[in-house]
């Protein structure tokens, strides 16, 4: 029985292997423009404003609580949840996008870029883990749980702080 | 058999020979400086193995399962090697492909070979189920790397998709045969099943040499991301950026 475990293992292997020898497909047009119009700038410092409107509860409890319209309740919060999945989604796309972006000039000092790499590395599995559970916390409970946590009880090295304060203060200064 | 083993046998080092030739040829080696030290490791293993078999006979048997073990571990190189090539034109990525072999061959070591080395009463078993679940972990981190790969849309380039190519052949081979083996014992493997792996070996060999004739670099910029291209430290800076706005969001 291993026997057949194994060798149907090593049969799915080859076969996923000459699957994915194929040229990769170039994206769909559609999906990719549409991606763009949901995509955040993170660059212009405003991309906050809209995932602020998608995810204040604020006028859903407005509509449920003081003029008790439950079910328009519910429609607006399972609209908000669609567009709240849209817009993570949409911001994984482009993250992913700037992932994806090659290098023109490599640099000439191995070991600083082998340190660097580690940290860019770090930085973009951290980003990917948590937009993936922001995406299962409101694809299961909605988008007014405060379910996700901030990580920042992860302990962060000098150097990577300041590297992050860093584009921060830079980020504040290309909003103005 | 004996005829077809050494066939086979001198088939492999022809192709490990021309392999380095072609890399000092075409000045791969520099490029490829892992991968090469194991297509080394091979010609002259294989070299001193005939030697010893030639030479001194009753060493030959204990040389040979030295040699055969010290194999399934410097096969990690071609992998760390695929692994480094696969993202070294994305800098936010460059080091996924170790990260993805080390941690998935550090676990699999840990949970999964060495309980069948610390387990097995008798030596043979030992040996092939070693081989075997080597062969499994190498089969999983290549599989992992491939869906990586494709989930980034990254053109492999001929030098890469060669190797991973050639590997997987052998690396498939490998995990059926030894399965068998280890199920229906050392004397079938001793008498039926052993040169199916060094076949499958010298045809990876054979994929690896076309493969790596002449240097072919993995496209990068356009093709790869619609942007264009971007300088290190300023990608650097755009992935902190987004982790702190991202931060500032999950914090509200």
């Amino acid at each position: 029985m291993i026997t057949f475990i194994y060798a149907g293992l090593a049969i799915t292997f080859l076969v996923l292997v000459l699957c994915l020898m194929r040229k990769a497909q170039p994206r769909d047009t559609d999906e990719a423009v549409e991606e763009k119009a949901y995509a955040p700038h993170i660059g212009n410092g405003r991309w906050l404003d809209l995932s602020e409107r998608i995810f204040d509860p604020s006028d859903a409890r407005w509509l449920g609580e003081e003029l008790a319209f439950p079910k328009l309740e519910q429609a607006l919060m399972q609209d908000r949840q669609r567009l709240a999945i849209r817009w993570l989604e949409a911001l994984q796309a482009s993250f992913d996008e700037l992932v994806r972006t090659p290098e023109i000039a490599p640099s000439n000092d191995p070991e600083a870029d082998s340190a660097d790499g580690w940290q860019m590395l770090w930085l973009t599995m951290r980003f990917k883990v948590l937009v993936s559970y922001a995406l299962l916390v409101v694809k299961v409970f909605g988008p007014y749980h405060r379910l996700v946590p901030s990580f920042a009880w992860v302990p962060l090295s000098q150097r990577r702080r300041q590297t992050i304060r860093q584009a921060a203060l830079a980020g504040s200064r290309g909003s103005d | 058999m004996k005829i077809l083993g050494m066939v086979i046998g001198i088939c492999g080092i022809v192709l490990a020979g021309i392999a380095l030739f072609r890399a000092f040829a075409n000045k791969s080696l520099k490029q490829f400086p892992l991968f090469f030290s194991y297509i080394g490791y091979v010609f002259f293993g294989s070299i001193l193995l005939y030697a010893v078999y030639w030479f001194d006979s009753q060493a030959y048997r204990s040389t040979y399962w030295l040699y055969f073990l010290i194999s399934i571990l410097v096969e990690f190189t071609v992998l760390v090697e695929i692994s480094d090539h696969i993202f070294k034109n994305l800098p936010a990525l460059r080091h996924l492909g170790r990260a993805i072999t080390i941690v998935i061959s550090g676990v699999l070591a840990l949970l999964y070979i060495l309980p069948v080395i610390i387990w097995s009463t008798r030596r043979p078993p030992a040996l092939l189920g070693f081989a075997l679940r080597a062969s499994v972990t190498k089969v999983i981190v290549l599989a992992v790397l491939f869906l990586v790969a494709r989930h980034y849309r990254l053109e492999l380039g001929k030098n890469v998709a060669g190797l991973m190519l050639g590997f997987s052949i052998y690396l498939g081979v490998n995990v059926a045969n030894l399965a068998a083996s280890v199920t229906y014992g050392f004397a079938l493997y001793n008498k039926m099943l052993w040169f199916m792996s060094p076949i499958a070996f010298t045809l990876c060999l054979f994929v690896w040499t076309i493969a790596l004739w002449n240097l072919a670099p993995a496209p990068n910029g356009s093709i790869v991301s619609s942007v264009g291209g971007r300088n290190s430290k300023d990608t650097a800076l755009e992935l902190a950026r987004f982790n702190n706005e991202l931060s500032k969001f999950l914090e509200k």
